[in-house]
């Protein structure tokens, strides 16, 4: 096996409450934040000293998957992805691009946002941004409760494996009177679902964000391993 | 915009003794590969690749790589996570 060498690729700018930021917090009258940001954006001692001198209180904790505070990641979009719930005025999500932000949607019904420190750019976003993809995610699973074929699929990749997982769900949903078929691939391509037309319902033991982001991409019905294992919980997650 | 850590990445190189380095960048900093390539070939005794495909995080890691004999893989943009269980 090769080993391996993880950089995080910082942004080589300085994280700063801008003008515009700052104007954005008094018009908003924050007097609390729940911080994300990427790896990127990680490198944060003026930014939260500026926000001291604002006395804005900052809440910081460690997300589920992530292996230290500040941080999250895209597949940290579960309600019980994060320690704390996030009850401040604000959650801020310092970063570029929608991918984490979508994280944070997902796991909570609030508005999120977004400062990106390239651009200066400020942009709020909430459930109606994932409309369509919130609406397919609950269309999937009403899809899945009434399938009769269930494919499974698992990736090789090791840092995305659930192969004991989808063996039991197998096990699971055949003892629910279904029958359920394991794939196996290294990346999970859509275009060869459709090899499979006698699958009424995926369920994506990978990635969670294919269950939830790219179901939008393809007709075929699709759900993720954890709504799977407790279609109930995933329904009032929706309502949430 | 993003820094590339190449000293970092050459010091780590030339300790491990590697041969052949994997290169894997997320999308926005694909266009500069040749950059690490080079700086990889010019500064060490290493060769250096290039992985085509994603790179979403740290747990989308290059597959089989050992078949190629690649000894060191390199990702930018993230870091270790841990995997949740089922």
């Amino acid at each position: 096996m090769p080993r391996l060498l993880l950089l995080n690729a910082e942004w080589e700018g300085e994280i700063k409450i801008t003008p515009k930021l700052k104007a954005h917090l008094k018009k908003t009258k924050t007097k609390s934040i729940d911080l994300f940001a990427s790896t990127q954006f990680a490198e944060i001692g003026n930014f939260l000293k500026e926000l001291k001198k604002l006395k804005i209180k900052v809440n910081i904790q460690k997300a589920k998957r992530t292996n230290k505070p500040l941080q999250i990641l895209g597949c940290d979009c579960n309600p019980d992805s994060f320690e704390k719930d996030l009850k401040s005025d604000m959650i801020l999500y310092l970063g570029d691009g929608m991918f984490h932000p979508k994280a944070l949607i997902l796991a909570v019904d609030r508005p999120i946002t977004i400062f990106d420190p390239i651009s200066d750019n400020i942009k709020v976003v909430d459930r109606k941004d994932m409309q369509k993809e919130l609406m397919i995610k609950k269309r999937n699973l009403k899809k899945f409760l009434n399938a009769d074929k269930i494919g499974i699929l698992v990736t090789i990749k090791p840092g995305q494996q659930y192969f004991l997982a989808a063996k039991k769900l197998k096990v699971d949903l055949e003892k629910e009177g279904k029958k359920a078929y394991i794939f196996i691939d290294d990346t999970l391509n859509p275009m060869n679902y459709e090899n499979y037309p006698f699958v009424q319902c995926w369920v994506n033991t990978a990635c969670p964000r294919i269950g939830t982001d790219d179901i939008v991409n393809f007709s075929q019905a699709m759900i993720n391993l954890r709504d799977a294992l407790d279609p109930r919980r995933a329904f009032v997650e929706l309502e949430k | 915009m993003y820094k590339l850590e190449l000293e970092k990445l050459i010091t780590t190189i030339k300790q491990q003794k590697a041969k052949q380095v994997l290169i894997q960048l997320p999308d926005g900093m694909k266009h500069k590969a040749h950059l690490v390539a080079d700086a990889v070939e010019e500064e060490t005794n290493a060769k250096a690749f290039i992985w085509l495909g994603s790179c979403y995080g740290a747990c989308d890691l290059p597959l089989g790589m050992d078949i190629l004999n690649i000894d060191l893989v390199v990702q930018w943009g993230h870091n270790k996570f841990n995997k949740e269980m089922w």
